[in-house]
């Protein structure tokens, strides 16, 4: 074959190869996401007209309340869910790794949450949260009186985090499985002949060796809380009094109730500011892990 | 299994198992994991419970039903609209999968074993665009399509989910570790590029392929907020937005048990029949 024909005939098929997945990135992410920069700095609205205002739509922002309240509901749920959901899947995890007899069944039961879809997994709870629904119906029994999850500010974020912590921790729990599988069993087995405790040799050698999955399963669990979103159209509308108005949740209204499309994307920047700083500091420790 | 796995290890150390404290310790284990798949399972019980109820007669949570009924079901699936969000999900989730499968394995093959000018850049492109979160860039994407009058068409729902970097990203991690001398071999014998890629690359990476679809297909399957934006009328509608809008025109629980059962049926399919390649694969994988 002719030498110089091969060389040519690889980066034009290599070209064409990637071509179709080049234009959908080049249309369907990249011109979105400079174009979301560059609508934050307009009044674009619903009739597509548009002036470029400058900074404006962020000094409205650093001036709006319900940015600000927004931001607070998406850090608090971060806060109740990611500890919430790491314990969870850390915890299945060990009993999951201490077994030997039916541990497929149980793994499979833990896992099949993760399959369904948040729009579903948020209307069987809106019922178990429900005046007369499960919860409800379950401490008449104990003649206790009923508790209204939806409505109340002060638990509807907690009760938000326990419906995503149920769909989603088989995820974070297949990823510690793996790690925990991965720890040699001879270091734990000569730890216990040393007469080291069970707590001695999960704090010491198994919780050291499954850092790097724990610090994975923190990142995108993280990431995903900062992204919560159809279980809140579905069971709360953002409500009681903005209590579950998220950031994701001011994006929505912004452009799709109010149709004020620059001012939505002004609110799009700043979530992308918030996981991309996340992002980078998973960078920076996944970086240190390797080197 | 646990004895004889024991056993070999109670012997190493030299010393005999204590067998009554391990007896405890494997009862609490059982225990605690039965808890847990209770309260995983509950809820699904309950709705499948609450969804096979006889209309205006006492259900859950106040006591079990007498009997149980299929009539909410065939009501749901007879419903306006219902079909047509199913079969409108179905097209969202079967298209992406075939398309997304085809462009992001050729590009993943390029990437692993083409050079051309600008692979790298390209390729650190794209890992970029994964920290975008597609919520921020939601608006100006909906504003674009729907400038080209994709609003409520099935290609302004399909198209702008193509992009996917997981996608290609996981193909050219696979693709890097098929040896080079199979693509050499093959050229040598004067195989052009596409039938390359037809015999050797979709073959050979059949395995991941098919995980890759499972996940594509979930995704798409469940995804909401997009073609909650897009889709404005029944005839792209998918069966997630279809269950919302079900949720403000009727308010009995029944139905809406039974909907979202039914809206669940092709995950759980998935699930039973392919739940070891999924449950393996996602360690193996990192896809979300």
């Amino acid at each position: 074959m002719n030498p110089v024909r091969h060389r040519l005939r690889d980066p034009i098929t290599g070209l064409l190869f990637v071509l179709p997945m080049l234009v959908l990135f080049l249309i369907f992410k990249i011109f979105p996401t400079l174009g979301a920069a560059g609508m934050s700095l307009t009044n674009w609205n619903i009739g597509g007209e548009w002036d470029f205002i400058g900074a404006d739509n962020y000094t409205r922002l650093v001036n709006d309340p319900n940015f600000w309240s927004s931001l607070r509901a998406t850090l608090v749920y971060t806060a109740i869910y990611v500890p919430l959901v790491v314990l969870v899947s850390l915890g299945t995890a060990l009993l999951l790794n201490a077994i030997v007899f039916m541990r497929g069944l149980f793994r499979g039961i833990l896992f099949l949450p993760y399959v369904t879809s948040f729009v579903f997994a948020g209307l069987i709870w809106r019922w178990i949260y429900e005046f007369d629904g499960l919860i409800n119906g379950l401490l008449a029994k104990l003649d206790i009186a009923p508790v209204a999850f939806m409505e109340r500010s002060e638990l509807v974020l907690p009760a938000l985090a326990l419906v995503s912590c149920w769909k989603g921790f088989g995820y974070s729990m297949l990823i510690l499985l793996a790690g925990l599988k991965a720890i040699p069993g001879s270091y734990l087995e000569a730890a216990r002949v040393d007469g080291a405790s069970a707590w001695q040799r999960f704090r010491s050698i198994t919780l050291p060796l499954l850092k790097p999955a724990l610090f994975f399963v923190l990142v995108i669990e993280t990431i995903a809380s900062f992204q919560v979103f159809d279980t809140i159209y579905v069971m709360t509308g953002g409500g009681p009094a903005k209590a579950s108005y998220t950031l994701i949740y001011g994006i929505f209204e912004r452009g799709f109730r109010f149709w004020e499309f620059g001012y939505a994307a002004t609110w799009g920047m700043v979530l992308f500011a918030v996981v991309l700083v996340v992002s980078l500091i998973q960078r920076r420790f996944v970086g240190r892990e390797n080197t | 299994m646990t004895l004889t796995a024991a056993r070999p290890a109670a012997a190493r150390t030299g010393r005999p198992a204590p067998a009554p404290r391990r007896r405890g310790r494997r009862w609490a284990l059982y225990t605690l994991l039965t808890v847990m798949s209770l309260l995983t399972m509950g809820p699904f019980v309950a709705m499948l419970v609450v969804a096979l109820s006889p209309r205006g007669e006492p259900t859950l949570p106040a006591r079990w039903p007498a009997s149980l009924t299929f009539d909410n079901i065939a009501q749901v699936l007879n419903a306006s609209g219902f079909a047509e969000w199913t079969i409108n999900s179905l097209v969202y989730s079967a298209v992406s999968v075939v398309i997304i499968l085809l462009t992001a394995s050729m590009a993943g093959y390029a990437f692993a074993k083409k050079r051309f000018p600008g692979r790298d850049a390209m390729l650190w492109t794209f890992l970029a665009t994964m920290m975008v979160p597609f919520q921020a860039t939601l608006i100006p994407l909906y504003v674009l399509v729907s400038d080209f009058g994709g609003a409520d068409t099935f290609w302004g729902l399909i198209v702008p989910t193509l992009a996917n970097s997981q996608a290609v990203f996981l193909m050219r991690q696979f693709i890097l570790g098929l040896p080079d001398e199979l693509f050499d071999a093959a050229k040598v014998d004067g195989a052009s590029e596409l039938r390359v890629y037809w015999t050797i690359v979709v073959p050979l990476t059949k395995p991941i392929l098919a995980t890759l679809g499972v996940f594509v297909f979930l995704w798409h399957w469940n995804d909401f907020l997009w073609p909650l934006v897009i889709s404005q009328s029944d005839a792209t509608r998918t069966l997630t937005v279809g269950l919302t809008v079900l949720k403000t025109e009727e308010m009995q629980w029944a139905t809406l048990m039974s909907s979202a059962a039914v809206s669940a049926v092709p995950c759980l399919l998935v699930f039973f029949l392919l739940q070891r390649y999924l449950v393996n694969s996602i360690a193996m994988t990192g896809l979300k």
